[in-house]
């Protein structure tokens, strides 16, 4: 994983949830593209987080590679549905997948920064400890009640969920459906689907779901 | 203008020119390339249907189909995604076989598929050792994600006229445009005219 | 519903280049079924020689997308509009 700051002529402030598209072009015009989710918040400079995926195209030039002051195109920021403004009052659920926490990161990143009073809960499904991203500053962050499960490994002594996401994992961390809140989903596609169609099943109005199906294209 | 990332250079590789057409790179991968939910049916279900124009279909069954004389065959791959994969290895049934049993006077053919695809062939394309309904990849049976339990193979043109999932060829006086074709795609498809668009 | 399926969120800057809006909350409704979702929610596929948008409940098609060497084609037949 790795975090990269992006410095953009032209930037408009992107809101919470929000991704922009990298397209990088090599000297004989070959070309790119991929999308990443803004991990930070609003009003910040845009950064990205990006997985490097073994046999990927883009992420290991862009982790392993790219250096202060190296240059690549970007469109954004885009999106009008996945996203969260904390001038919204109610409780939000986030529930991630993997690198699916990078726009919901935007998003508890943005409530801490806009002194927002939602209640806001985080649910995140790890393989590993090791995979967590972002742990260390979740760890610190009051304002986001954070609930990890990590579904292959668990540390010694870990006392949390150890499972794949399921309707009782969700009965129990999820608010109530009558609270109000607004759900965003983000993982890979059959995290997404899994997660979205369990909390209809709990009672959730599926318009207060929002999702984000991620690729595994690297 | 586009700004040169510095030290990119993507997955590709550069081959001879005599086997990698105009705009193509070289892949040691098989990409997957979906237009729709990969279809699954089964192998008592599965028919190959020619249709021509005033005649009755003929039909083969799955156990039929296997019991047709096949042949391996080794050929370049071109998508129009731009990656070439030289020296893939078929199994299947030449279209010049599945055309012996059916009588007709038609040019054109379209291939369709389970999932709804469809692509448009002068019978030309189609005849003379240049096609195949292939059920074996590699030594295996066809997967599903590329195109089992048989597809349409055509290499000689882009590889979108290899229509995974097929179940039948429709034979007609006069062409007509399928899915891709409908969109944007040329009515052909020649990888070394670089036929890609309309009006390439 | 295959890993490489994707949602509308995935095509939202080509329909950002294309229509000069962000459409991923733009309500669609399909020309099959009659099924209305924003674009965010429908199914996209991209791994393939263009994009294809699909209704999330009757599997047919929306939207196909396939950039050209100078054009782009869009086909919006599958849908009875998309609400701007």
């Amino acid at each position: 994983m790795r975090t990269l700051e992006l410095e953009a002529a032209g930037w408009s402030e992107h809101r919470a949830g929000q991704h922009l598209d990298v397209r990088l072009t090599a000297e004989d015009g070959y070309q790119a593209q991929r999308s990443y989710s803004i991990a930070s918040a609003p009003g910040e400079p845009p950064a990205i987080t990006v997985e490097r995926l073994e046999d990927g195209e883009v992420s290991p030039y862009l982790v392993d590679e790219v250096r202060d002051g190296d240059a690549f195109e970007v469109r954004g920021p885009i999106g009008g549905y996945f996203v969260w403004d904390a001038d919204e009052a109610g409780p939000v659920l986030l529930v991630g997948g993997g690198s699916g926490i990078v726009p919901l990161m935007a998003m508890a990143r943005h409530r801490v920064r806009a002194g927002s009073e939602a209640p806001m809960r985080l649910l995140y499904s790890s393989r590993t400890w090791n995979d967590v991203i972002y742990r260390d500053e979740l760890e610190s962050l009051d304002a986001v009640e954070v609930v990890h499960t990590l579904t292959r490994e668990r540390p010694p002594g870990w006392n949390g969920y150890g499972r794949r996401i399921d309707d009782d994992l969700l009965r129990e961390v999820a608010f109530a459906p009558t609270d109000g809140a607004r759900v965003y989903v983000c993982g890979s596609t059959r995290f997404v689907d899994a997660a979205a169609d369990g909390l209809v099943r709990l009672g959730y109005d599926p318009s207060s779901v929002r999702t984000e199906r991620f690729g595994a294209t690297g | 203008m586009n700004i040169v990332s510095r030290g990119f250079r993507g997955r590709r590789q550069d081959g001879p020119p005599d086997r990698v057409p105009p705009g193509q790179y070289l892949t040691d991968d098989f990409p997957v390339l979906s237009a729709g939910p990969t279809p699954h049916v089964s192998l008592d279900e599965w028919t190959f249907t020619i249709q021509a124009f005033g005649a009755e279909p003929v039909r083969w069954t799955w156990e039929e189909f296997s019991a047709l004389p096949s042949e391996e065959v080794t050929r370049d791959i071109h998508c129009v995604t731009k990656w070439s994969k030289l020296d893939t290895v078929w199994q299947g049934v030449a279209v010049d076989t599945l055309l012996e049993a059916v009588e007709h006077d038609a040019e054109y053919a379209v291939a369709f598929c389970d999932g709804g695809y469809t692509t448009n062939l002068p019978l030309e394309d189609l005849t003379g050792g240049k096609a195949w309904v292939a059920y074996g990849y590699d030594g295996e049976p066809l997967e599903p994600e590329h195109g089992g339990p048989a597809r349409l193979l055509v290499p000689h043109l882009y590889f979108w006229k290899s229509a995974k999932w097929v179940r039948g060829l429709d034979l007609r006086d006069a062409e007509e445009p399928g899915f891709w074709e409908q969109n944007g795609y040329h009515p052909r498809g020649d990888p070394w005219l670089e036929q890609r668009y309309w009006g390439d | 519903m295959s890993k490489r399926t994707l949602d509308g969120n995935a095509i939202g800057g080509l329909l950002l280049e294309l229509f000069g809006a962000d459409l991923t909350a733009a309500p669609c409704a399909c020309d099959g079924c009659g099924a209305r979702e924003e674009v965010a929610r429908l199914d996209v596929y991209a791994d393939c020689p263009g994009v294809v948008v699909r209704c999330r409940h009757c599997g047919d098609v929306l939207i196909t997308i396939v950039r050209g060497r100078t054009r782009t084609y869009v086909d919006l037949r599958g849908t009875r509009g998309l609400e701007l």
